[in-house]
């Protein structure tokens, strides 16, 4: 699936790439190609929140667009702002997973696109967000996150939305930044877009392309040696293995609130149907002896795992929420892996990709 | 006379309104002999049995779980069984991955006709799960 982008360089002077692009991404507003747009924004030092913004000047202003940090996932602030249709075109500056994180929401019916522009930008890593706002304005030695280490989509995908791309990686000595517009893109965005006279960047979206490739092939490795690195994780494995690495799950449910595409608005393990009465919680000890409380905490991992490990796009911020560090990313990955690729499906890579779960054939996964 | 009491496996099924509770009852009407391990749930829709249904009874200590459904284009509703099977595939691959193996949990496809064949598959459901050994999650009490 290659898609033949419009590419356009923004140069980048001596105000440097932030300010430049957040003036691009202004002027967007200014000229009512969006009524308003999503960006990342720095409201306090070292503090990265998303900005859903009206008045160009803020945009322009205070965008931190390049902030190497992912306050949430994205996805779920822009289905927050776009879950019914909504009156007017919304703009959103996204990371790649939140744009595929985003699309699952779409396929999902939790967010409405017909009125939204993505805006991709390229993503080399995230780090923590405590440890950047502990470490800022230091931050730029910080370690990149596990799950963007081994992120194997630093570029956000061509053929997810119809928008706009902007990429940096490959381009460091051009002093520039490469917008591409999908062929698919509402020709009146692209008039308002071209109006701005950038020059043509076919050849530097060559040389991002290469870039990309090799990082991605790096990535690749990295990759593989961490799911066998994972797989010692699981401790034998079996249920006491994977009961012994969730051991210390609180129950908080925090790792279903930070993922992007665990979506239910009512959670089965919120209602009261694991509320137990006193009478059966006894019964149920005495079978095993005993029992973990609060209850069903296993249960409830391996229910989100058969529930959305589909549509994980890894984004890791599972973990990132965990306030018992358990090994979430891993084992996601793990799964993920191993689902996706039953059916060969790829989350966030396109509209024309069905979910596996809404969709069959008559003669497939036999025998049963 | 305590000496070697079998290993009994406990089965939990969930059996779809349509084809297999109804190939069960055939089986019973029929007087067909068949082992007393399994306790059926009569569901309207093999699609209607969430994965969570399923690992909650393995969790808990049943010793397998049988989903047994109408065969392909014979689903009441048109294609519940269908979107159970890929379900069931995913549900496969998370317990292959994570070592609990997926030789406990069978899915069927049953008709409301086929009593014998009912009663055929629970006995080769038991015959395996009496190979496999009582299911190692009865010991382990954090889950």
């Amino acid at each position: 699936m290659t898609v033949i982008m419009n590419n356009l360089v923004i140069p980048v002077g001596e105000e440097g790439r932030t300010r430049v692009l957040s003036a691009f991404l202004a002027k967007l507003l200014e000229l009512g190609v969006v009524d308003a747009m999503i960006v990342p924004t720095m409201p306090a030092p070292g503090v990265i929140t998303y900005l859903l913004a009206k008045d160009a000047e803020l945009v322009r202003s205070q965008a931190e667009p390049f902030a190497p940090v992912m306050p949430i996932n994205g996805a779920s602030a822009v289905a927050g702002a776009v879950s019914k249709k909504p009156q007017g075109r919304i703009g959103a500056l996204l990371k790649p997973c939140e744009i595929r994180a985003l699309l699952e929401l779409v396929k999902l019916k939790q967010a409405e696109a017909d009125n939204l522009l993505v805006i991709g930008i390229d993503c080399i890593g995230t780090v923590a967000r405590g440890e950047y706002k502990d470490a800022y304005p230091a931050s730029n030695t910080l370690p990149v996150r596990e799950a963007c280490r081994v992120c194997l989509n630093p570029n956000p995908p061509d053929t997810a939305f119809d928008g706009i791309n902007i990429g940096y990686i490959g381009l460091d000595d051009c002093g520039c930044l490469l917008a591409s517009l999908s062929p698919g893109l509402d020709p009146g965005i692209v008039g308002v877009i071209e109006e701005l006279g950038f020059d043509k960047g076919d050849a530097l979206a060559k040389q991002r392309e290469a870039t990309l490739a090799a990082l991605k092939e790096e990535r690749g490795d990295a990759y593989e040696e961490f799911l066998r690195e994972a797989e010692a994780e699981l401790d034998g494995g079996g249920v006491e293995g994977i009961a012994k690495m969730l051991a210390a799950c609180t129950g908080c449910r925090n790792c279903r609130v930070a993922c992007p595409v665990c979506y239910c608005r009512e959670c089965i393990f919120d209602g009261d149907v694991f509320e137990y009465e006193t009478r059966q919680i006894l019964g149920r000890a005495g079978k095993k002896g005993g029992l973990k409380i609060p209850q069903e905490t296993l249960l409830y991992h391996l229910t989100r795992m058969n529930h959305m490990s589909l549509s994980c796009v890894a984004c890791g911020m599972c973990e990132e929420a965990c306030p018992v560090d358990i090994r979430l990313f891993p084992l996601f990955a793990r799964i993920a892996r191993r689902t996706q690729g039953l059916f060969q499906y790829v989350p966030g890579r396109s509209q024309e990709d069905s979910l596996p779960f809404t969709t069959f054939r008559e003669d497939e996964l036999e025998p049963r | 006379m305590e000496a070697s009491r079998e290993f009994e496996p406990k089965i939990v099924a969930f059996l779809c309104n349509w084809c297999t509770y109804t190939g069960a009852d055939l089986a019973g009407v029929s007087r067909i002999q068949y082992p007393s391990n399994i306790r059926p749930i009569r569901v309207m829709c093999s699609g209607s049995v969430d994965p969570m249904y399923i690992l909650k009874a393995l969790l808990d200590g049943a010793d397998g779980v049988l989903v047994g459904g109408c065969h392909t284009g014979d689903c009441h509703y048109v294609d519940g069984n269908f979107k159970a099977r890929r379900r069931l595939a995913v549900l496969g691959e998370v317990l292959d991955e994570l070592g609990i193996g997926r030789d406990r949990v069978w899915f069927r496809f049953i008709s409301a006709s086929e009593g014998a064949l009912f009663a055929e598959t629970v006995r080769e459901m038991v015959d395996s799960l009496k190979g496999l050994g009582p299911n190692p999650a009865k010991a382990v009490w954090f889950t």
